[in-house]
């Protein structure tokens, strides 16, 4: 298990150093020189020179590559060309919205669809199974835009029930996590975009737990454990849906790497400042250090959230830990 | 039935038991008009090709057939307990493992792969014995002890055992609460010989220390022969012939047993050609006419084809359905003729 967990932190440090790489390359080949937007060309050449110097521009390009990988790690990400704070700073703040919103909404996601999997498929053919099938299929087919939209609409501009959009009432701006988490103007508003969220991801989860489901539940195992004399809720729970769950977790792993990526259509759909919007401000305004570090850290993101899938796996499934010493 | 036996000789009583699959194709029997009766301390062996219905016999039994089957019985009793007249709950609590228990075809798939072997026996013993966890565990020691296992393997998962102490690990369940019944479903398919003289062995030595009474399904007549005291003949869906192991083999009435005495070899008369029966067996769909096995069968009359025999004593314990049992000295010497069996294509 050691050995699995240690050799799965080595493949993901590989896969961020990578991404880190990518990154490197790519934000130099965008078109416009990036200091564009601090360094005017109406400057005196003297100034430009002295201006690139300070930001390091003037090294070669393979200095520069070593330069930016010290930086990442020491956490000097610059400042942002726009606001000049840390872009540190601003990422600490817009990750956990962030992180609010998407673990609301995957939990949202996950606990319903995986319990409606459970139940669609013990009761195959009933109407809850076709219906579920019906209903996951056509939010999956909707853009989440198209789905935020039409609550936005009907739930808030016609009925009032939610408010619009932001993350709290403007001008009450919360003193951190703990103060944000008690207002219940933030329940309010992370309802909509949570729905929103959770309607297009949950046929996932929901379709892939029902298919599992119902593979599991012909296996002898099931028989055996029926034939045992257990209840037959103990039966579904703890001998078809817990070995069912190996399939959702893997794909789960995926399904919120897209998840994260979809976050930038519904953080601006909603107002939500978290990352998404940020990448969007940020590429919009040419804010190279501030988009340089969203895309990092959102990589990171889906990295780490893979590198606990694979772990979760491995725990939920005793046989990979052999898989894993073979490869000895 | 010529002898007299009161009731609590038998562990199992079954009646014309009957079941019926609802298909695409249309209604499938399965098993009818099954009777029969498991005394204490006994095994019954119940042998058939594949598909005869044994395993639908046995399910129909446990309960545990699909949604599109029904079944039925005249009369179905566990010592003497109505197996239909009880409630699902009632069942399940009282009935299943705790007196009626199984040790499943499949023993490499029947342990769930992400759970510890011994954990898996202590969910059997817990789910109807109000016992610690600490009690159940040394129950579950004891249990490996009889069937050969070491206790250490209880911490072991499904997939770091063999086939053969798979096995092992389902008699040790199947064992686990001293049940009256033990249904064994195929116990030593799919191991290789030697593992599955081992398993032998060892049931026949658990039989000697258990009072449990034992229901044996296999395909295989040697296996059969070697562990029951009374044997029943499965045929499309039906008990063709049952009688007590030794009767059986010496003085078989019905074609099918000939035909499979003839397909085995025998140790004791060795070079003796071993002879197939040709055809294959019924589909079972629509309700029973005939004698099933009458297209098979080299013997039939017209009779057999459009009335289905029903069984008939042979001294005290042998039935047979068959409408030409009378002359069964004179079958039995032309079955044993190869061209007998080829004559029918």
């Amino acid at each position: 298990m050691l050995d699995y967990t240690l050799r799965r932190l080595v493949y993901t440090l590989i896969t961020m150093f990578a991404v880190a790489s990518i990154l490197f390359v790519l934000f130099r080949m965008l078109p416009g020189e990036p200091t564009m937007q601090v360094i005017s060309p109406a400057m005196d050449a003297a100034v430009q020179e002295r201006m690139k110097e300070a930001f390091g521009l003037n090294e070669p390009l393979w200095k520069q590559y070593f330069i930016y990988l010290k930086n990442l790690v020491t956490l000097e990400w610059g400042r942002s060309f726009v606001s000049a704070q840390e872009v540190t700073d601003i990422l600490s703040y817009r990750f956990w919205n962030t992180l609010l919103l998407m673990a609301a909404g995957m939990c949202l996601t996950l606990v319903l669809g995986i319990g409606l999997g459970i139940v669609m498929a013990w009761r195959r053919n009933s109407a809850l199974d076709i219906g579920g099938t019906v209903v996951g299929l056509v939010f999956q087919a909707t853009p989440p835009f198209i789905t935020g939209l039409l609550l936005l609409i009907v739930l808030s501009y016609r009925l009032g029930i939610f408010p619009t959009g932001g993350m709290y009432p403007p001008g009450q701006r919360p003193d951190g996590l703990f103060d944000l988490l008690m207002m219940p103007a933030f329940w309010e508003r992370i309802v909509l975009p949570t729905i929103t969220v959770g309607a297009y991801y949950i046929s996932t989860p929901m379709l892939i737990m029902r298919d599992s489901m119902l593979e599991v539940l012909g296996s002898d195992f099931i028989e055996l454990a029926k034939a045992k004399g257990l209840k037959p809720r103990v039966v579904m729970l703890r001998h078809a849906a817990r070995n069912a769950l190996l399939g959702v977790v893997t794909i789960s792993g995926i399904m919120i790497g897209f998840a994260v990526g979809g976050q930038v259509v519904v953080e601006s759909l909603f107002s939500w400042p978290g990352m998404g919007q940020l990448m969007v401000e940020s590429a919009a305004s040419h804010d190279y250090p501030v988009a340089q570090g969203t895309f990092l850290m959102l990589a990171m993101l889906v990295i780490s959230l893979n590198f606990f899938t694979d772990i979760l796996y491995c725990y939920l499934d005793p046989r990979i830990k052999i898989t894993a010493a073979g490869m000895n | 039935m010529t002898k007299v036996t009161t009731a609590d000789e038998f562990v199992l009583q079954v009646r014309g038991l009957g079941v019926r699959y609802q298909t695409s194709q249309g209604t499938v029997h399965a098993v009818s008009d099954v009777s029969f009766e498991v005394r204490k301390n006994e095994v019954f062996g119940i042998a058939g090709e594949s598909g005869c219905g044994k395993s639908t016999l046995i399910r129909a039994l446990l309960r545990l057939l699909p949604d599109n089957a029904d079944s039925a019985a005249e009369l179905a009793l566990y010592r003497d307990q109505d197996l239909y007249g009880l409630s699902d709950a009632d069942f399940r609590q009282n009935i299943l493992w705790q007196e009626i228990s199984l040790v499943p075809q499949s023993a490499m798939n029947s342990l769930n792969p992400v759970y510890r072997v011994g954990d898996q026996v202590v969910e059997a013993i817990r789910t109807h014995r109000r016992v610690s966890k600490a009690e159940a565990r040394g129950r579950v020691a004891e249990l490996f002890d009889v069937v050969g296992l070491q206790a250490d393997l209880m911490q072991s998962f499904p997939h770091e055992f063999s086939g053969g102490m798979r096995q092992r690990a389902m008699i040790a369940m199947s064992l686990a609460l001293d049940p009256g019944l033990i249904i064994m479903d195929e116990p030593t398919t799919g191991l290789d010989v030697l593992v599955q003289e081992r398993i032998l062995r060892r049931i026949r030595e658990i039989r000697s220390e258990i009072s449990s009474s034992i229901i044996l399904i296999t395909h295989d007549i040697a296996v059969i022969a070697e562990m029951s005291d009374r044997i029943a003949i499965m045929y499309g869906g039906q008990f063709m012939e049952q009688a007590n192991a030794i009767d059986l083999f010496e003085n078989p009435y019905h074609p099918y047993t000939l035909g499979l005495k003839n397909a085995f070899p025998s140790i004791r008369e060795l070079g003796s050609e071993l002879i197939s029966i040709p055809g294959s067996p019924p589909t079972l769909v629509g309700p029973v006419t005939n004698c099933p096995f009458q297209p098979r069968c080299p013997f039939h009359l017209d009779r057999c084809a459009s009335e289905n025999p029903l069984p008939i004593n042979f001294g005290e314990d042998h039935q047979v359905r068959c409408f030409r049992s009378e002359d069964a000295n004179q079958l039995r010497h032309l079955a044993a003729e190869k061209s007998t069996w080829r004559s029918l294509n």
